[in-house]
């Protein structure tokens, strides 16, 4: 028999998975937006994020703080790489964007590979970055990295809300978002905005990596569940949309967790799947632009009346 | 003239002959070298390697070298088949000695069975009696890890009630409806069964409901990082009391679970995976044998599945010595033969009606304690 205690710690727990899946969900709209590729690859930048942290920590002993800081450019550099050598010289032959997705997948499994020859195929994690806890608060425990993820992601929405309205670059990306051709006109280098559309969301990727492996574990393989997840949030959201994809990614998390908690775990899938369906037959641009749609109609037939 | 072309053509002929005495016993192996099997099938491969390796410097089998055939079926079965077809039909080998990856094994059983390929495997029996005669299993019974969990639960705690928590894969289902059963046996009630993904990134809402549900210990069944994100959870649900005991795996992942649930978390292991925990004889010997050369080439990685390799072939040769020939008909029944042979992990005790070697309970339960394991002898 489900009690408020359980639900109530279901959605806390899935709030904090689902800020991760939001995470990545922005790091495919930022690629989308500057290209219209989706990076099939964006997955495995979380994999790293955890994995670089990880091997940075035990074998050079940096303290996590400073490893994490320093894991993040790694794999900013690393989706660089990957713009580099991958996609840019399919872009710049005018190979289809199918190719250049098929090639990202390409990419995935070619990083798993690289990343078991070269620091292992065991499992790790690292500690919570503050021990101690879990806070109490009636019947319900928290984690304190639950109290890491919330705080980070809000840090990190905010920075990017401010790096897409406040800078050049930012801007730049912007307007690549709504007309790469007209951008360029404009003398936008729109080669460059790749690159750093790639930068960006790996380094996204590594964030969201080095949050959640504390509460789990890394391994090359894990990166493809949450890149699966991500994309799946960031349609829900509007596929393009970085705050779509964040609301999404919560809203994913907090799904599944209610249809484990109420249906078992079996049906996590099955939840993720069905919600993408009923949001994409109801509203085919994603749930917030459908919403904003609607409210918008109304508000027109209220002036109209 | 003519005395010459004789010759010649003996000398020719016997260099023909002596090349194909040469030629190399191949054997398959299908292994999942990614996916859930990894960390297990990655060992069982580099033990096989190293007990050729070994075998190869010392002469052979039968004069001649031994080699293996690795096919990666990244711990799926539609891979493994893939795998299983090629080995039989291009690479000619003369047996398997394949990894974990159960589905994949019974996938493929018919078509080697057809092909009069003896089985040696790592994982449970394929389901066909007609498959089984051909088979043979080196992994414990599955009712061994369950007995040796209930057992320690009714002999050293108050715990009598448990909640199971395992992944979807057949053998874990069969490992929970088995667990069900031996818990009764143990006078312990298996009060909810929950399942989780072997990718989730999260299991606190099925941990949780365990607890709502009054279990003191979770037992868990299931491989792999899961084993850690459980730890995690348990540990972020705030869940002082509740014992994780996990299932026999990698000895790193118990590492990492042990660091964070400390007693709390208790798992099963062969004596190898504790060597302090094998009384002196010839089974200490015999796990010391196969320890030192893990241990020169792999350093402190952990031995239990390279264990079980290491044995499984160390079994195949000598059956192989005993029919004298490599032929499928004769190598399996040879290994029928293959009777309280000792070996790193445990005595073999195959016979005509026996195609599971171990029969005698192996486990002890662990308890990582400053980073190393020992057996948990008393209660929490």
């Amino acid at each position: 028999m489900l009690d408020a205690t359980q639900i109530l710690q279901s959605l806390v727990n899935g709030m904090g998975v689902g800020l991760i899946y939001g995470l990545v969900g922005i790091g495919f709209c930022v690629i989308y937006n500057a290209s219209g590729i989706v990076n099939f690859a964006q997955g495995v930048f979380v994999m790293l994020g955890g994995m670089f942290t990880h091997t940075l920590l035990t074998r050079l002993g940096i303290p996590i703080i400073l490893a994490a800081a320093i894991a993040i450019p790694l794999v900013a550099a690393a989706g660089v790489v990957v713009e580099f050598l991958i996609v840019r010289p399919m872009w710049n032959r005018g190979a289809t964007l199918f190719a250049i997705i098929l090639a990202t997948l390409a990419t995935q499994i070619m990083i798993e590979r690289i990343t078991i020859l070269t620091l292992g195929d065991q499992p790790r994690t690292l500690n919570e970055f503050t021990a101690g806890g879990p806070l109490r608060i009636g019947g319900l425990a928290i984690s304190y990295q639950i109290f890491w993820i919330l705080g980070c992601g809000a840090l990190l929405v905010g920075l990017l809300w401010l790096f897409f309205g406040r800078t050049r670059t930012g801007r730049a990306l912007r307007a690549c978002s709504q007309n790469r051709e007209a951008a360029a006109l404009l003398g936008v280098p729109v080669g460059r905005m790749l690159m750093i559309a790639f930068a960006l969301s790996a380094a996204l990727g590594a964030v969201a990596g080095i949050l959640v492996t504390p509460t789990q574990y890394t391994a090359f393989n894990v990166g493809t569940p949450f890149g699966v997840y991500g994309f799946i949030a960031a349609i829900i959201g509007g596929f393009g949309s970085a705050g779509g994809a964040l609301a999404g990614g919560i809203l994913l998390g907090i799904f599944q967790a209610l249809a484990i908690v109420t249906l078992g775990a079996g049906f996590k899938n099955v939840a993720a799947l069905s919600m993408l369906l009923v949001v994409l037959l109801v509203f085919p641009n994603g749930l917030f632009a459908g919403l904003k749609g609607l409210l918008a109609g109304r508000s027109r037939s209220a002036d109209a009346r | 003239m003519r005395l010459r072309v004789a010759l010649a053509v003996s000398a020719a002929m016997f260099t023909i002959h002596a090349a194909s005495a040469q030629e190399p016993i191949r054997i398959g192996s299908s292994v999942g070298l990614t996916g859930y099997s990894a960390a297990t099938d990655r060992a069982w491969r580099d033990s096989l390697e190293l007990a050729a390796e070994k075998l190869n410097a010392a002469g052979g089998l039968l004069g001649r070298k031994v080699e293996f055939v690795f096919e990666d079926n990244r711990s799926e079965p539609q891979e493994a088949v893939v795998g299983y077809r090629k080995m039989i039909a291009n690479d000619k080998v003369v047996a398997v000695d394949s990894g974990c990856v159960s589905a994949g094994n019974a996938a493929a059983a018919s078509s080697l069975v057809r092909a009069k390929v003896p089985m040696i495997l790592c994982s449970i029996l394929p389901p066909r009696p007609e498959e089984q005669k051909w088979a043979f299993s080196f992994l414990p019974p599955p009712r061994f890890e369950s007995e040796t969990r209930f057992r320690y639960l009714r002999d050293h705690t108050t715990i009598r009630k448990v909640g199971i928590l395992h992944d979807p894969t057949p053998y874990a289902m069969m490992m929970r409806d088995l667990g069900i059963k031996v818990a009764q046996e143990f006078g312990i009630e298996v009060v909810t069964t929950e399942s989780y993904k072997q990718d989730d990134a999260d299991m606190s809402v099925q941990i949780g409901r365990i607890n709502s549900a009054g279990a003191g210990a979770i037992v868990k069944m299931g491989q792999g990082g899961s084993t850690v994100t459980a730890a995690k959870n348990v540990k972020q649900l705030g869940l002082d009391k509740m014992l994780l005991m996990a299932s026999l795996d990698d000895g790193v992942l118990f590492t990492q679970a042990g660091e964070i649930l400390g007693e709390q978390f208790l798992f099963v292991a062969p004596g190898v995976q504790i060597p302090a925990s094998i009384p002196a004889g010839p089974a200490r010997e015999a796990a010391d044998e196969f320890l030192n050369t893990w241990r020169a080439k792999f350093g402190d990685r952990d031995p239990n599945a390279g264990a079980r390799a290491w044995d499984s072939f160390s079994v195949f040769a000598r059956a192989v010595k005993e029919a004298n020939s490599t032929d499928g008909e004769a190598v399996r029944s040879a290994m029928e033969k293959m009777s309280g042979v000792q070996g790193a992990v445990a005595k073999y005790n195959f016979s005509p009606d026996q195609h599971v070697g171990i029969t005698e309970n192996p486990f002890v339960l662990g308890v990582v304690r400053k980073g190393k394991f020992e057996v948990k002898r008393s209660g929490v």
